[in-house]
């Protein structure tokens, strides 16, 4: 977790390869069965051109970066507004990257006002999106 | 899961689906942890949760034939861990229908429950469907 809790700190990021295997297992957890995800020659035909990942297993990421930042404040009192941009296909490589834009204080409580944003190997954006962490006294 | 389906034509603001419930069986989280290439801590993933809560979202209207569904945007808000092998329920509701020139937007609301009926977490999703 992060040691110190500052305006302009980077998290550490995480960086994931995207495979239509984990596509197929995402699909077995989570229920969701769309066929844009998992019938490669229905998605083929689709104007998305082939299957691609969902925005969930993107966003599953995400949320791992802030675990590994604010642990159990960021599982038990945080916050997410995320946008796709892009979908994520099999194949990709996706590296998450996230930053502290600000600390505020509401309340007496502290938040932490982060910011982030999933590209591919190519650059493009997948995800953007911002977090706000409550942050637990062992924090402050 | 979801007991029936209603069409997509059918879903305006206000509406709410039946609630749907949930077991985080050590199994599921499993696979879930597993597609996700993550290692568990002992408490269910928030995200596992809210992949059960997009499911029965999802799942619980019908689309015409060849009509796919492109998830937008997700707001989540998360208020406890639960442990696993807990059963939630998933309430949802739908917030907005857009349609702008060939693609319509669903905006669905959803809060989820533990057994104690305290609120595991809440969200808002963002769904296209082109036309």
């Amino acid at each position: 977790m992060l040691t110190e809790i500052q305006e302009g700190k980077a998290l550490n990021s995480v960086v994931k390869h995207i495979t239509q295997e984990k596509i197929n297992l995402y699909a077995e957890a989570s229920g969701d069965f769309n066929p844009i995800h998992l019938d490669e020659s229905f998605a083929a035909t689709t104007p998305l051109g082939g299957t691609i990942a969902h925005g969930m297993l993107n966003l599953a990421y995400v949320s791992e970066m802030m675990t590994s930042a604010f642990g159990r404040s960021w599982l038990s009192g945080g916050k997410l507004r995320a946008k796709f941009k892009e979908p994520a296909r099999p194949g990709d490589t996706l590296t998450i990257n996230g930053k502290i834009d600000c600390v505020e204080q509401k309340d007496d409580v502290s938040y932490a006002n982060c910011s982030f944003e999933c590209r591919n190997q190519k650059g493009e954006m997948i995800v953007t999106g911002e977090t706000i962490v409550k942050l637990s006294s062992d924090k402050e | 899961m979801p007991v029936k389906t209603i069409s997509y034509e059918e879903l305006i603001p206000g509406y709410e689906f039946p609630p749907a419930t949930y077991e985080l069986s050590a199994s599921l989280v499993s696979k879930y942890l597993k597609a996700v290439d993550s290692a568990g801590d002992g408490f269910v993933p928030p995200l596992a949760v809210t992949a059960c809560a997009i499911a029965a979202m999802t799942g619980s209207f019908s689309l015409p034939s060849g009509i796919i569904v492109i998830h937008a945007s997700q707001e989540l808000e998360f208020f406890k861990l639960v442990p696993i092998g807990t059963t939630i329920e998933c309430h949802i509701g739908v917030a907005q229908k857009i349609t702008r020139g060939k693609m319509s937007m669903l905006i669905l609301e959803f809060e989820v429950f533990d057994k104690g009926k305290e609120k595991v977490q809440s969200g808002r999703a963002t769904i296209a469907l082109p036309t």
